[in-house]
């Protein structure tokens, strides 16, 4: 009997668990500003205001990222000539991981590297991918959690959005 | 225009053919694109005198764009050779029947009664979908069905995981039913009854087979019926949580309960007088229920170049049979494509409260009886290599040298007259090889 | 002495549970987790291939996952 108390008791805690949500839901802010250390130059994320900017956190052991390059790639080409850019900050501790990853799948888009995972602390991120939208003004508009195949055809809508503003 | 790989079977399968011939595939497939994956695997087991067993293994999984995963498995083996039939060995030559009734074997004096019967091929087919929603909880379902000659087994099984605290917290339920039958070759003896035993007549045949004389009175399969069957229901539940960055660890609690025929029907037991000499031999019988209680602990820590995986478990029944098992594996990375990795597994198990090695003729006849060292006291110990290496175009294969090695042991009972001369607890030894390919 | 065992271990894990919320790491700090070979599932033919091995040769399996098994093995 004290064996099926015990672990009524484990399901009740579990069961209690269950209910708590992460919230994802991104009140219009200002971007925290950031020091961009791309691959030839250092550059700052306020420099960017003005255009739609799609900031994209990754790292080569993250599975969904593999998915992520070759739409970003498709955005960049698509929407760069209308002031749109995607920024992706990798956040590998070694750099030599992120060289890999880029050579397979090349990136014609800005790439930042923070081994030091500094931003992802500003950021406060919940979880890898995390990708947010910028839009023109420098404010956080939208926050992806992960990066979902099935979703790419609403991640487009914002940004074509965010670009008619 | 989706920029994706999608792959295809036959790209894979033919970028696996090459692989093999050694020449690299035309069109190196990027395997972090490819929504199948292949593992497949053949496995030989030998135990000295005894048992063989070679089993293939096919293991294909597809990752859908909504992160569901599709799995279908389909395992092949056969079984030959020999297995201790449960009777014990006598200072003199001994026959048997076998399990058909139409047939017999002799055992030499001094041996443990082995019946080589058993030539068996085995079928199993399992597939499983794995569903994640809400960001943080996955669904899995999943079948399986596995046949062979005398036995089907049906069953069906879902597992619920939820992540909390940034994922590094998971929580999983499961439940699964298994539907067994089992339909013995001669039919399911009825317990504890004695096996006809034929006298052996010599092998003076055309053929120089064994020939056997049965008993006028004997009327084949008379304490024979038909089939069998028993329900598996099982509860698994978890807990994983990432402890830093280099460790995880799992935690699980099971629940089984078994209710139906669990005897092993080609099993016998030998009822002895007080010289040790066997007057009888009987079928045995096992409980009609089981209710089993596991504790699983698993570490895995990330080195610099390699893991290392330890696992305890702990299970107790109503069988009052108590087990411990550690199981260690220690993977060292020897640069980007190649691994070692040694396995040690120990093993200790209780008898079961109705294990017996024989039965005293002058003893009352118990409930339950079993000689099956299976279910006796027993310590059990593997230590293996393995090696793997990863290919050019991202294929990867490994082969795996084991030894495993159960040493029955005697549970506290008197070994009465000619019985303390003779080695009633043999060790069992065998070699494990085995070759993996992934693509 | 056994339902005190099995008590105390049901305990352990309640405990350990909340004892959870402290533990983990940041989601960007999740390169060796992440490895192939981290994934608790590792393995799983092997895994497979030995669970069989021994439900067929010991009076226990599961644990790691579902007990039963699958075949009438001699």
């Amino acid at each position: 009997m004290g064996r099926i108390r015990a672990l009524a008791g484990i399901i009740g805690l579990s069961a209690g668990l269950l209910f708590t949500t992460a919230n994802l839901a991104v009140a219009a802010q200002p971007a925290p500003e950031l020091v961009l250390n791309l691959t030839s130059q250092q550059a700052n994320l306020s420099d960017y205001q003005g255009q739609v900017v799609y900031l994209d956190f990754w790292a080569s052991w993250c599975k969904p990222c593999q998915r992520s390059f070759p739409w970003m790639n498709e955005m960049q080409a698509k929407y760069g000539e209308q002031g749109f850019t995607v920024i992706a900050i990798n956040l590998d501790s070694e750099r030599k991981l992120a060289d890999e990853f880029l050579a397979r799948l090349p990136a014609h888009f800005p790439v930042a590297f923070d081994p030091d995972g500094n931003s992802a602390q500003t950021y406060k991120l919940k979880g890898m991918p995390t990708s947010y939208l910028i839009d023109k003004a420098g404010n956080l508009r939208v926050a992806h959690q992960g990066f979902h195949v099935e979703k790419q055809a609403r991640y487009e809508q914002e940004i074509k959005g965010l670009l008619a503003e | 225009m989706q920029l994706t790989n999608k792959g295809s079977v036959a790209t894979a399968l033919a970028g696996a053919a090459c692989a093999l011939l050694g020449t690299p595939a035309a069109q190196a497939e990027e395997d972090m694109l490819k929504d199948w994956k292949f593992d497949t695997a053949i496995l030989y087991y030998g135990e000295t005198d005894r048992v063989s067993l070679v089993e293939g293994v096919i293991n294909a999984s597809k990752t859908n764009d909504d992160d569901s995963l599709f799995n279908v498995k389909l395992v092949i083996d056969t079984l030959t050779g020999a297995s201790a039939n449960g009777a014990v060995a006598q200072p003199y030559a001994q026959t048997f029947s076998r399990p058909s009734g139409k047939d017999g074997y002799v055992v030499n004096a001094g041996d443990t009664p082995l019946d080589d019967t058993f030539r068996d091929t085995r079928v199993q087919v399992s597939s499983s979908w794995m569903q994640p929603f809400a960001d943080t909880w996955r669904a899995t379902g999943a079948v399986n069905v596995s046949t062979e000659y005398d036995y089907l087994s049906l069953g069906l099984s879902g597992l619920l995981e939820k992540d909390l605290f940034m994922r590094n917290t998971t929580l999983s339920a499961g439940l699964s039913f298994q539907f067994d039958s089992i339909d013995p070759v001669g039919g399911t003896p009825d317990a504890l009854t004695s096996m006809l035993t034929p006298t052996y007549i010599g092998d003076d045949n055309d053929e120089g087979e064994d020939e056997f004389e049965w008993d006028d009175d004997y009327e084949e399969g008379e304490n024979k019926t038909g089939s069998e069957s028993k329900t598996t229901t099982d509860l698994i539940v978890g807990v994983t949580q990432v402890i830093n960055r280099r460790m995880l660890m799992q935690f699980n609690y099971g629940l089984s309960v078994v209710d139906g025929y669990m005897t092993d029907p080609y099993k016998l037991v030998s009822v002895v007088d007080g010289a040790g000499m066997t007057q009888d031999v009987i079928y045995e019988d096992r409980p009609d229920s089981r209710t089993k209680h596991s504790f699983f602990w698993q570490t895995k820590y990330a080195l610099d170049s390699g893991v290392v995986d330890v696992s305890y478990r702990f299970a107790t029944d109503d069988w009052e049979i108590d087990s411990h098992t550690i199981d260690s594996r220690f993977r060292f990375n020897l640069g980007d494509n190649n691994y070692i990795q040694p396995h040690l597994r120990y093993y200790q198990q209780s008898a079961a409260e109705f294990y017996r090695p024989f039965l005293n003729q002058n003893d009352p006849m118990p409930m339950y009886a079993s000689a099956d060292y299976r279910v006796g006291e027993m310590t059990a110990y593997t230590v293996g290599l393995k090696y793997g290496h990863k290919m050019e175009n991202g294929h990867e294969w490994a082969v795996r040298a084991e030894y495993y090695q159960q040493d029955p042991k005697n549970a506290g009972f008197d070994e009465p007259g000619v019985l303390a001369d003779l080695d009633l607890y043999p060790s069992v030894k065998a070699v494990i090889l085995q070759f993996n390919y992934h693509f | 002495m056994k339902r005190k065992l099995a008590a105390i271990l049901a305990l352990v894990a309640v405990a350990q549970l909340s004892g959870c919320a402290s533990l983990g790491v940041q989601p960007w700090e999740r390169d060796l987790l992440a490895k192939d070979e981290m994934a608790l599932g590792a393995e799983g033919v092997d895994l497979g291939l030995d669970d069989h091995i021994y439900f067929s040769k010991e009076a226990t399996s599961g644990g790691r996952s579902f007990a039963g098994g699958g075949c009438g093995c001699n």
